[in-house]
């Protein structure tokens, strides 16, 4: 049996093919086909997230996402394995300390050109977008405002009969903190944030110094560093913060951290994660500025993008990519899903649509980041390459010195030189 | 080689003897060409599954490569870097060698115990090695290893139990004086796979030999010592090269239980650990593939010192 395609075939095929575009197989328009969406964070946001694929699936004709999500420590090594098999999602959660690192090595897409088409972001500020700018580009769009926040069981203060003040100092939490140790059953009045990279940050930029300089060089001194060991080795001693082998138990997640854990009624976070805490921890909860050096000490916070979306370099849907990033941070319906589980929203008119329907936690993230008002400092400028691993460093220095494998001056020099170092080998 | 193919090629009265794949493979190909053939699969797939990103891996400890641009060649760079100025490599060589050195040995004589005593003619033996044989299928699974988290933390049950005779136990899992030997404890809890050869090898011994011993009144623990181990001693040397050779790879508990950190402070961070963060959280693949490298040189020399001593210890049938 043999098969001749004659002219007629090709005309009855031709036909039949035309049949079938116009009874809806048309050719992809940008709209149309499949993207991946990777994010890191715990059970309430993957929930969220899922809830606004769906409603933008139903709202575009042909868009199928796939969403994917992990925990915060194992999240930046399954990115990285799957950009480096080239095989990286197209909708990106990126976060300030990594989207420079992944933008200046090539794996991120430049967004700016997608303004004028899928993505116009209505209603987000010049200012919103730096954040998410290096070298004259736009490498991501911020989720939502966030800043660094102390998380403190209300529960805690009451049966411990403590006031607890707007604002308080590290002085204070030293006279306090005592007192509430062993309220409510918690054996300890805050978690050992001595290793924990936020903490030091919002303590040094109250000093007027940062993490990280213009020029990526660290922006701080062996001194800084000793004083803040101090600070807490004096904590620990007097019982107030967690001791190491407690502390060490956390994994930088919401469901390891001291406070979901009933070790400690106070923990440092940001204000984004207070719907996730409250949803796992029994207790009211309610967030403070961080403690202050001394009573007018300012500018240790920042209002900074809670996180943000990239698309990656390589994706081959980046009109369908940024059409859906689009959705995610101005549409209405979506906000009303989202909350402020990931920041405050920056479109106006996503904040109008919510600000009514929040729960508590809700409305006090907003809050919070409104009022900070002289607490807040400028944003710091874009971290180098290797925070990541430095972020790994303090926690490990911090351990050593906790558990008093390192005297308190030799922790502070050992930080000093390998996060040196590490900035030098990036 | 013609008598066959003429008998092929004629249909008709005389029955057709149809020969089989192999006979056949062979008449065409001869007898190593039909062992490729039947070899391919197994082959193509070591080609390009393992020895193909080994070699590149090879490569790879030569150059600089984040992940996302392309290596550049760098020369020795990298080992002489691991060589002279890396202290977490120390470290978790350290660690790992003191993972290895206590759970080898410690997991293969938990193992032949149970062997011996389900090498007594139990009723049900097949359960009870069913049973004994369940960690080793459950033991490298995250599941048990977030277990063995919740077990010896602060307070775990472990800590419960000690607490009922009035002692108060460290966070053992946290602890930088501890958290290793737990990861011990979850290896030789996964004894199953020794502890099956050594029970095939037990049923080797010819049972005449204990007569024999019993007639001339040596005790249980002689025989053991005589009989026994001596006529297990291969048995024992094959399970000792492969757990070793398993422990130096051991990754998953150490992995899930510290977090990925290899913490509190490096206790725990396994070579292999070291290398995967290296490679995935600070993008330094090449710097991971020359650590990967000398790992393989670590093992093969461990298990060339196990083959050269061998003939010392190791008692064949011969």
């Amino acid at each position: 049996m043999d098969f001749k395609l004659d002219r007629r075939g090709l005309l009855l095929g031709g036909s039949a093919l035309a049949a079938a575009t116009a009874a809806g197989l048309r050719p992809a328009f940008a709209q149309d086909g499949r993207i991946r969406l990777l994010w890191w964070g715990s059970q309430p946001r993957a929930d969220r997230t899922f809830e606004v694929i769906s409603l933008f699936e139903g709202s575009h004709d042909g868009a199928t996402v796939d969403g994917e999500t992990v925990g915060w420590s194992d999240y930046w090594t399954r990115l990285a394995t799957q950009v480096a098999g080239r095989n990286a999602p197209d909708v990106i959660q990126m976060d300030y300390r990594y989207i420079f690192e992944y933008a200046r090595r090539g794996a991120l897409a430049e967004l700016e050109e997608f303004r004028d088409s899928t993505m116009p972001l209505e209603g987000f500020n010049d200012r919103t977008l730096e954040g998410g700018s290096a070298d004259g580009h736009l490498y991501g769009v911020s989720l939502g405002a966030n800043s660094a926040a102390d998380i403190c069981n209300m529960d805690a203060f009451e049966a411990a009969g403590i006031e607890l003040p707007a604002t308080f100092t590290y002085d204070d939490l030293r006279e306090f903190g005592p007192d509430l140790a062993g309220a409510a059953d918690i054996p300890y009045a805050t978690a050992d944030e001595s290793g924990y990279e936020t903490a030091f940050e919002n303590w040094l930029r109250q000093r007027g110094k940062a993490l990280y300089t213009d020029e990526g060089q660290l922006g701080f001194s062996q001194e800084d560093a000793q004083d803040w060991y101090e600070l807490w080795a004096g904590l620990r001693e007097d019982g107030i913060c967690v001791p190491p082998d407690i502390q060490a138990l956390d994994q930088r997640q919401v469901e390891t951290n001291m406070l979901t854990l009933g070790h400690a009624a106070m923990a440092v976070a940001h204000t984004n994660q207070l719907v996730a805490y409250q949803s796992l921890n029994p207790a009211t909860l309610e967030m403070r500025p961080l403690p202050l050096i001394s009573p007018d000490a300012t500018g240790g916070h920042y209002r900074k993008p809670s996180m943000f979306f990239s698309v990656a370099k390589g994706s081959e849907n980046k009109e369908l990519a940024t059409t859906f990033i689009n959705y995610f941070v101005t549409n209405p319906e979506a906000a009303k899903v989202l909350d402020v589980e990931r920041g405050v929203p920056e479109s106006p008119e996503m904040r109008e649509v919510i600000e009514p329907m929040l729960d508590e936690a809700g409305q006090a993230a907003i809050a919070f980041i409104e009022d900070l008002g002289e607490l807040a400092g400028p944003l710091p400028p874009p971290p180098p390459k290797g925070t990541g691993e430095i972020q790994t460093l303090m926690i490990r220095l911090g351990q050593e010195v906790g558990f008093g494998q390192r005297s308190i001056s030799e922790g502070a020099e050992q930080l000093v030189s390998e996060a040196s170092s590490i900035l030098e080998r990036a | 080689m013609s008598q066959p193919s003429d008998i092929m090629e004629r249909p008709g009265p005389v029955p057709v003897v149809r020969p089989t794949l192999r006979a056949r493979l062979t008449r065409r190909l001869g007898p190593t060409g039909a062992a490729y053939v039947f070899l391919f699969p197994w082959l193509a797939g070591f080609l390009v599954l393992t020895a193909g990103p080994a070699l590149y891996s090879l490569y790879l400890s030569f150059t600089s490569y984040d992940l996302i641009s392309s290596p550049s060649w760098i020369g020795l760079d990298n080992y002489m870097r691991i060589a002279t100025d890396d202290p977490k490599f120390e470290a978790s060589v350290k660690v790992t060698l003191t993972f290895v050195l206590l759970s080898v040995p410690l997991k293969l004589a938990f193992a032949l115990a149970v062997a011996l005593l389900l090498n007594r003619g139990l009723r049900g033996l097949t359960v009870y090695r069913a049973i004994f044989y369940l960690p080793s299928l459950l033991g490298t699974s995250v599941a048990i290893a977030v277990l063995w988290r919740q077990l010896f933390a602060g307070d775990g049950l472990i800590n419960n139990l000690l607490a009922k005779f009035g002692i108060q136990g460290p966070s053992w899992i946290s602890d930088p004086d501890t958290a290793l030997y737990t990861l011990v404890i979850l290896a030789i809890w996964q004894f199953g796979s020794p502890m099956i050869i050594f029970l095939a090898g037990l049923r080797q011994i010819p049972t005449d030999m204990y007569e024999a011993a019993s007639i001339d009144g040596a005790s249980k623990s002689r025989q053991f010592w005589r009989i026994t181990l001596p006529l297990l001693t291969p048995v024992v040397f094959f399970n000792a090269v492969v757990q070793t050779i398993e422990a130096f790879k051991a990754f998953t508990s150490a992995f899930i239980i510290s977090g990925g950190t290899g913490g509190p402070i490096n206790s725990t961070l396994f070579y292999t650990l070291y290398l995967y963060q290296e490679a995935f959280g600070y993008f330094r693949m090449g710097y991971a593939s020359a650590l990967a490298w000398i790992l393989l040189v670590i093992i093969a020399f461990f298990t060339a010192f196990s083959f050269l001593t061998a003939r010392y210890w190791v008692h064949y049938d011969d």
